[in-house]
């Protein structure tokens, strides 16, 4: 802590802060435009203008200068405000003044600035830029007349973002912010320059002209989309989501937000949203009420066993709850999963045994407290983007070192330093098995490795898979193995990060095993920094887990019941919110047992492929309409209320469980905080939490670890020189299928496509944007060639989000799938 | 004072006014002069054959009454637009803040008070009938 004073007041701050730091810290306001407190002090703009009387009371600005003890500033002298106003002049000379077409307006620094300071009139005069404006974006207008050159938006691409999308282009007078070779943008699309643009630049167009910023009501919720659980802001007008809102105070992330949190949220007011139950009568769809619906399904829910059901990890914790509760009480049915009953077994089967706890044993925080970070698959940051920024924060500001074991290369192998290496297909737990041998044969593990339950057998396994055996079998060079071996057993802290999910299906309870395993011999365990962090897909695939809505003493798992459908045993399959005819593998195979099991109900915020084939379709409605708890992945749990009121006749889960319930029986089932507080007196890590703890901050659930070595599944894939080795995976851009009716994810992101090597491109005469056939053992699928240096020779990609060309009819479930492409 | 004289100088009053050119205006026949600065229905300015608004939504945001309904648009050139502007008249308190507000001066207050009608949904005007004639 330094002392100084500030306008005559005795103030101290930390040693590290700059005067602006120091005063925003005492209440005493110094105006900024181009400073951002998540980024880099830049000193562009001058607006932040002081005094400081040991530097011959010259002007400084207060956003770059550190302070030093005694330090005596001044923030508001008339020398200053009159520095400041002709800064605004200066500034105003060239912006075009265009605020009543500006959506900006209403929420511009600069027309605060020149209001609080009164600048209205210009002693100088000049021509207005004449910058070209960019429409053509779908989602991000650019308009350099306005621009103020700050620099954030080109800052917070490069520093937080990773990407450097955009940049100052010329000099001098015609300096302005574009993208190489004054080229169309072509990002990543988080909107991260928009939130941080000062003036009406950079805007979204999807909320182009809908609504003032003063006209619109801000709820504060939290992301549903993937696990991360980024929170965010819905600005609300007549009852309608039209848009998200920056708030730099939420969350871990500082209201960071990834392509789909922030231009995704199309999907809550869609107007293609289900509006009335309906029931199949004769055949054909029909529209009923309530009453008819609940009544039929009621009715149908009988049988014990005969009724199972499928979730979507998206549901709330007290839908979960809830749902098991009336599976199990009011139905006697065992048969209950998620994910398709694999995406979740790495918590479920897989640290359970590893760690004796359903998560994991580190949180998103960790990551930049680490140093050394070791991700399993560069998909990590397509499927969890703003963990991505945490990364690149990690490694670009605090020089964490970043080892990665992917199957391809990907965005996060383009950090600086970062060390990519690259196995084929289905070998993870090979490699992750080798670095542990090498880890004991070099006598690195933690002197404790050997009191730890199993670790006899363990390292008994692992003769099997010395580096050099495995390099021959993964590719990956035995130096390589040994190198990130004693890279990680060396760091002071480590960090595993891996993500899982419908599309990886080999990220299992094997891979959890093995992940863990390397922790765990090594000690990188229960401590700041380090743990393996598996990051579920669906927003509250953690809750799910942790709800325990998953088969247990033997309850069928998804696949069973979908097997169990097409022989009859299951009579009556309930869906909630999942689409499996397009997201679980092998489509044959599901729209089988869709086609035949004898009662199919779906509740769904849409007409989904699934809910077409259903005898009762219930109108569901989104996270901005219902009141409960998510988890994310590192077990925050965190509250949402309603944004808005319920669209057309939906209603939420909750309600449609708890009516179910009392037609079935007879009980009531309360509210969603009544839940809450049975959840929490019964859910390990959970104790003590209210709706009214958690507030807009949520709460961690507290996870204690009791770890054993086990040993991890391992079956070798049986490569096929003649073919390719096709891996499912995620895009950037979406999540799920629930990003298909977000209109900015579908902007971005229209269609499906097969990501090949340009080997493999060259050897089959294929050219970017062909048409090409994949073909599988399961079948076969059209798509678009998408010729990529990324992608290994030997190797194709193929996402699954796509109900127009799923993947899953080539894709059979297997990590890795064997395919011939043609043209 | 004679109890007849103040009758008498009544009488002599009245007398004079019939004499006198008449106040009374025989509307509708006859019909008033509104005076320039009347605040009556309002009117969107027209310039270019087009509307001058912007659909800034400064005039919905400062009306009191809160009557008035903006949604802007954009035009093939990428220009904003009113693509909604409707006046309900039946709540308008002819503040003329609306056209205090306007940053753009597109719309104005006319002498048109004849604003009388039989059905509800006839007293919101919208951006058609607003249009300056
Ligand atoms: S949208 Fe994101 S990736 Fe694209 S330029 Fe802006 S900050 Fe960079
Ligand atoms: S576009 Fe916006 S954020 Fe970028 S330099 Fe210009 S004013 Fe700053
Ligand atoms: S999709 Fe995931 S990473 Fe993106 S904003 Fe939502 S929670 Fe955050
Ligand atoms: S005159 Fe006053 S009340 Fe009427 S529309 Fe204008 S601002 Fe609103
Ligand atoms: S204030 Fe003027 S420009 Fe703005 S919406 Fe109203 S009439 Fe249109
Ligand atoms: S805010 Fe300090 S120079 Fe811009």
């Amino acid at each position: 802590m330094v002392n100084l004073t500030i306008d005559d007041k005795q103030v101290t701050a930390p040693k590290d802060s700059t005067i602006y730091d120091a005063a925003r810290i005492n209440g005493i306001k110094i105006p900024i435009l181009c400073h951002d407190k998540k980024l880099k002090p830049f000193g562009a703009c001058r607006m932040c203008l002081v005094e400081v009387e040991q530097m011959k009371g010259r002007q400084i600005p207060a956003c770059t200068t550190p302070v030093t003890e005694g330090m005596i500033i001044r923030t508001a002298t008339p020398e200053i405000i009159k520095a400041r106003e002709l800064v605004l002049e200066l500034l105003l000379l060239n912006h075009p003044l265009d605020c009543p077409v500006c959506d900006k307006a209403g929420d511009c620094d600069l027309q605060n600035l020149a209001y609080e300071y009164k600048v209205d009139t210009n002693r100088f005069s000049d021509l207005k830029f004449q910058h070209e404006i960019d429409y053509n974006n779908p989602l991000i207008e650019r308009d350099m007349n306005r621009c103020v050159l700050c620099g954030k938006c080109v800052r917070i691409c490069d520093e937080i973002v990773g990407y450097g999308a955009l940049t100052f282009i010329d000099r001098g007078i015609e300096t302005k912010i574009g993208c190489e070779f004054e080229k169309g943008l072509d990002c990543e699309f988080c909107g991260s320059c928009i939130s941080v643009c000062p003036v009406g630049s950079l805007l979204a167009r999807p909320f182009k002209h809908k609504a003032r910023f003063w006209a619109l009501t801000n709820h504060n919720s939290v992301c549903g989309y993937c696990g991360t659980g980024c929170n965010l802001t819905l600005g609300v007008k007549d009852n309608k989501v039209l848009t998200t809102i920056y708030n730099d105070e939420q969350g871990f992330h500082k209201g960071q937000l990834c392509a789909r949190g922030r231009f995704g949220y199309q999907f809550i007011s869609s107007d293609k949203r289900l509006t009335s139950p309906m029931i199949r009568r004769n055949g054909r769809m029909t529209e009923a009420t309530w009453d008819e619906a609940l009544d039929l399904v009621a009715s149908r829910l009988k049988g014990g066993n005969e009724v199972a059901a499928l979730a979507t990890a998206r549901l709330t914790n007290e839908e979960f709850s809830l749902f098991r509760k009336m599976m199990l009480e009011s139905i006697g049915s065992k048969n209950f999963d998620h994910s398709a009953g694999y995406a979740h077994s790495a918590l479920s089967k897989g640290f359970v045994r590893s760690f004796g706890v359903s998560a994991s044993p580190a949180s998103v925080l960790d990551i930049q407290k680490s140093d050394l970070l070791l991700v399993i698959k560069t998909d990590s940051y397509e499927t969890h983007p703003v963990v991505g920024f945490e990364i690149n924060m990690a490694v670009k500001n605090r020089g964490v070192k970043l080892n990665i074991l992917s199957d391809k290369r990907g965005k996060l192998s383009k950090l600086p330093g970062a060390k990519t290496a690259i196995h084929t297909p289905g070998n993870e737990v090979a490699v992750l098995n080798a670095i542990c041998k090498a880890i004991l044969d070099k006598k690195l593990e933690d002197s404790s490795a050997a009191t730890i339950p199993g670790f006899a057998e363990f390292s008994k396994s692992l003769e099997l898979f010395t580096p050099e055996k495995v390099a021959a079998q993964s590719g990956i060079p035995a130096e390589t193995i040994i190198k990130i071996a004693t890279d990680y057993a060396s760091a002071e802290k480590a960090l595993i990060i891996f993500p899982i999910g419908l599309a990886y299906s080999g990220h299992t309870e094997s891979l959890a095993s093995a992940a863990a395993n390397l922790a765990i011999i090594t000690g990188k365990l229960g401590e700041e920094g380090s743990g393996v962090l598996c990051m579920s897909e669906k927003n509250n695939g953690q809750g799910a887990v942790d709800m325990g809505f998953y088969p247990q003493d033997g309850g069928m798992t998804a696949q069973q019941i979908l097997d169990s459908c097409v022989d009859g045993k299951v009579k009556t399959l309930f869906i909630a919110g999942e689409n499996p005819l397009v997201s679980y593998p092998d489509s044959k195979k599901v729209k089988s047992a869709l086609d035949k099991v004898e009662f199919l109900v779906v509740s769904d915020l849409f007409m989904t492929e699934t809910a077409e084939l259903a005898d009762v379709v219930l109108p569901a409605c989104s996270y901005a309409e219902k009141e409960g708890t998510y988890t994310s992945l590192d077990r925050r749990v965190q509250y949402v209320k309603p944004a808005i009121r319920k669209l057309a006749q939906s209603k939420s889960d909750f309600e449609i469980i708890s009516q179910l319930i009392s037609k079935i029986d007879g009980k009531e089932s309360g509210t969603p905080a009544e839940q809450f507080s049975e959840i929490c007196s019964k859910t390990a890590g959970y104790e003590g939490m209210t709706y009214s703890t958690l507030g807009n901050n949520g709460a961690f659930a507290t996870t204690a670890i009791k770890a054993s070595l086990v040993v991890p599944e391992y079956t070798p894939v049986v490569a096929d020189a003649s073919k390719l080795a096709l891996v499912t995976g995620s895009v950037l851009y979406h999540n799920g299928t629930l990003s298909q009716h977000g209109e900015g994810p579908v902007h971005v992101c229209p269609e499906a496509y097969l990501e090949l090597s340009r080997e493999d491109a060259a050897r089959l005469l294929i050219n970017e944007k062909d048409q090409i056939t994949v073909t599988s053992e399961s079948g076969s699928l059209q798509l678009i060639a998408k010729v990529s240096p990324r992608i290994p020779k030997g190797v194709v990609f193929l996402p699954y989000h796509f109900p127009a060309a799923p993947a899953n009819k080539v894709w059979s479930g297997t990590a890795v799938t064997m395919v011939s492409i043609a043209k | 004072m004679n109890p007849i004289t103040p009758i008498i100088n009544g009488m002599k009053i009245t007398l004079s006014h019939m004499f006198m050119k008449p106040v009374t205006l025989q509307y509708p026949t006859e019909r008033p002069k509104v005076a320039p600065r009347y605040r009556g229905l309002q009117a969107l300015k027209v310039s270019h054959s087009k509307a001058k608004c912007v659909a800034c939504y400064l005039c919905p945001t400062v009306c009191p009454a809160k009557c008035i309904t903006v949604e802007a648009g954009e035009d093939a050139n990428h220009n904003k637009y009113a693509s909604v502007y409707e006046i309900d008249i039946l709540r308008c308190i002819f503040c003329g803040y609306c056209v205090e507000a306007c940053p753009v001066d597109a719309l104005k207050m006319t002498g048109e008070f004849e604003l009388a009608n039989y059905k509800r949904s006839d007293f919101i005007y919208a951006k058609e009938t607003l249009l300056e004639k």
